[in-house]
């Protein structure tokens, strides 16, 4: 009879007391039993984790334990659940026992590994701070808060690099669309090491420039053609006195008097202002997106609307000038093919032989 | 004197005066305008804003009148204020159509608008006038600067000191300035060009809109101040290495060098030597 009893209801015959506190301490002795097994467990080893827990576990439910010592049972838990990696369990014990037992600095100890591993940076301090107030001395919690502290202020810079990166792509985006330049998609990644266009001291543009020679399949690379040098300067310096013929060029066509450059027209579809951008930082075109308005109207679902010619560069203009024609897309950077006039090739070419 | 001013501004807006009533008003307000006190009253009474109501009308001596007045009352910085429309949202629209109007006129008629230019000077002393003129999107400056070999002294005199007080921008704006090559080469180095006829191994380095005229018979720039402003112009875009790159690669310094060959005025020599040395401490290194 007296075992149905709630021990704080009004009429317990003494008799039914000393049953009920002989059951209590059965329970509670059964609670630091299974205590110590669960510790035995764990120093068995992995295998046995799941059963320290278990016993934990067990001692908990048997809410014999007061305050304090229900809180070493959270944070034993906590523990095991740390060397498991499970970090959300972890973390959970660790505050009930907080909650039970401020004075746990153990538990405030494991509460901020578990919360520095879940990525909670704040809340893992929050626990460093709390243990600290409980043990100011404590050389572990100090020295991971100093760890945690790092961790954030490393994880700021990040962050703050990111953005920075992510507004400079957003101005130079700007500036391309503004001098009307249309960028396609960048067929040439490989051919030119994933190099991009990028602006100087004076808000000038250079780009890197691809230049092809169809005859050959050889290729040069130009670094540096600011938006406001002439393809007459550049090819001074390819073609120049000093410079010998290309070894391919067995019949030395390709002088200085005889080349000619030439762009491919309307060579679409051109890049939405996101995919400008993500090109621009992330060095690769996304994948297609809600394609917008331009996209539409230039893709090759309209052949006939858009025919794809070879023009002409005339060498005294600036790369600015032919980059801003309305019927030039380049491919991710300006691309252009070398011909010969003295060449018969350069026929063969312009017909639409290639 | 305020109310009799009211009342002459207040003719100007009224629909029906005839037309000489009305170009004796706008006499009166030119002369009054000259005395900055009253050309300020004139601003804060609308002044700008009817002026530029009525101006582009079919009378067209009345068109050239408004244009000095409008000369007079940008004078201030006020009226440069009110002409450019600052914090409106119509902001800068008097202003090219005073370009527009101005780039219309054709030569041998009279010239009705050529005062344009010297308000473009005085609208150019503020740094949002500069930016106004600069901007590749309004392509005012495409239009303003052929007129630079004008046969109208005013013409050219503040083509030039517009396109000097533009280059004050050349820190932030370069690519603005240089995005009208084509036209701003032969404005500023033609001036500085002498008179000799260059030959042909400086003008292939050249392009066209210079090769050919300096391949001709030409007159040069009689008025030393608009040479000296050319060159000003020439050293503030010179001052950055894009300015200095895209100088060398119309072949300018040449040019330069030349046209100093011819020049006596003292002043002016001093101009090129200025920017001269500048080419030629801050330059790239280059083989003539």
């Amino acid at each position: 009879m007296a075992l149905w009893l709630e021990p704080d209801s009004e009429n317990i015959t003494p008799e039914a007391q000393t049953d009920l506190d002989a059951l209590s301490a059965l329970r509670e002795s059964a609670a630091i039993e299974l205590k110590e097994k669960g510790n035995e467990y764990v120093k068995l080893g992995k295998k046995y984790y799941k059963d320290a827990i278990d016993c934990y576990s067990r001692a908990i439910q048997q809410k014999s334990m007061d305050a304090v010592n229900t809180s070493i049972l959270h944070a034993n838990r906590a523990q095991v659940h740390l060397l498991l990696g499970n970090n959300r369990h972890a973390l959970d014990d660790a505050q009930q026992a907080i909650t039970l037992n401020k004075a746990n600095v153990k538990a405030c100890f494991r509460g901020a590994k578990a919360a520095l591993a879940l990525g909670s940076i704040s809340e893992a301090i929050e626990l460093c701070s709390l243990g600290l107030k409980e043990e100011p001395e404590n050389m572990e919690l100090s020295k991971l808060k100093a760890i945690i502290e790092n961790k954030a202020k490393e994880s700021a810079a990040a962050d703050a690099e990111r953005a920075s990166k992510v507004a400079k792509a957003q101005v130079l985006a700007s500036i391309i669309l503004d001098r009307g330049v249309s960028v396609g998609n960048p067929d040439y990644e490989e051919n030119t090491a994933h190099r991009r266009p990028w602006l100087d001291d004076s808000k000038l543009l250079h780009w890197p420039v691809l230049l092809l020679y169809p005859e050959s399949m050889a290729s040069d690379f130009i670094e540096d053609f600011c938006e406001f040098d002439t393809f007459a300067a550049h090819l001074d310096n390819i073609f120049g006195p000093d410079v010998a013929s290309p070894a391919w060029d067995s019949k030395c066509n390709y002088t200085r008097e005889k080349v000619r450059l030439f762009y491919k027209s309307n060579k679409g579809p051109k890049l939405s202002k996101g995919q400008l951008l993500g090109y621009l930082l992330e060095g690769k075109s996304l994948p297609t997106e809600i394609k917008d308005v331009e996209d539409i109207n230039d893709n090759d679902s309209q052949p006939y609307k858009y025919l794809h010619e070879w023009k002409i560069v005339p060498e005294k203009s600036s790369l600015h000038d032919i980059l801003a024609r309305k019927d030039h897309i380049i491919p991710g950077i300006p691309v252009f093919y070398v011909l010969s006039k003295g060449s018969s090739f350069y026929d063969d070419f312009l017909s639409g032989h290639w | 004197m305020a109310t009799e001013l009211d009342e002459l501004i207040g003719f100007l807006s009224s629909p029906s005066p005839q037309k000489e009533a009305r170009k004796s008003i706008i006499e009166a307000l030119v002369n009054l305008s000259q005395v900055p006190k009253l050309g300020e009253f004139i601003i804060q009474k609308g002044g700008i804003e009817k002026s530029m109501e009525l101006i582009g009308g079919q009378v067209q001596i009345l068109n050239q009148l408004l244009t000095l007045l409008i000369v007079n009352l940008t004078q201030s910085d006020l009226g440069v204020k009110r002409l450019l429309q600052e914090a409106d949202k119509l902001e800068g629209l008097y202003v090219r159509k005073l370009v527009r109007l101005f780039s219309k006129a054709s030569e041998g008629v009279e010239d009705y608008y050529e005062h344009v230019a010297s308000i473009l000077v005085n609208v150019t002393q503020r740094e949002s006038g500069r930016r106004l003129i600069l901007d590749p999107k309004k392509g005012l400056l495409k239009q303003i600067l052929p007129h630079s070999d004008s046969t109208s002294l005013v013409r050219r005199k503040g083509v030039i000191s517009t396109v000097r007080n533009c280059c004050f921008e050349a820190e932030n704006e370069l690519a603005s300035i240089l995005s009208v090559s084509q036209y701003l080469w032969p404005a500023l180095l033609l001036p500085l060009a002498g008179k000799q006829i260059f030959r042909k191994e400086d003008t292939s380095k050249m392009p066209l809109e210079l090769a050919n005229p300096l391949s001709h018979e030409r007159e040069s720039e009689g008025e030393s101040c608009i040479r000296i402003e050319a060159a000003e112009a020439l050293y503030l875009i010179a001052r950055h290495e894009g300015g200095r790159k895209a100088l060398w690669s119309v072949n300018g310094p040449r040019i330069l060098q030349i046209g100093y060959e011819d020049e006596e005025d003292h002043e002016v020599m001093e101009a090129y030597e200025r920017l001269g040395s500048l080419l030629v401490n801050e330059g790239i290194v280059h083989e003539s």
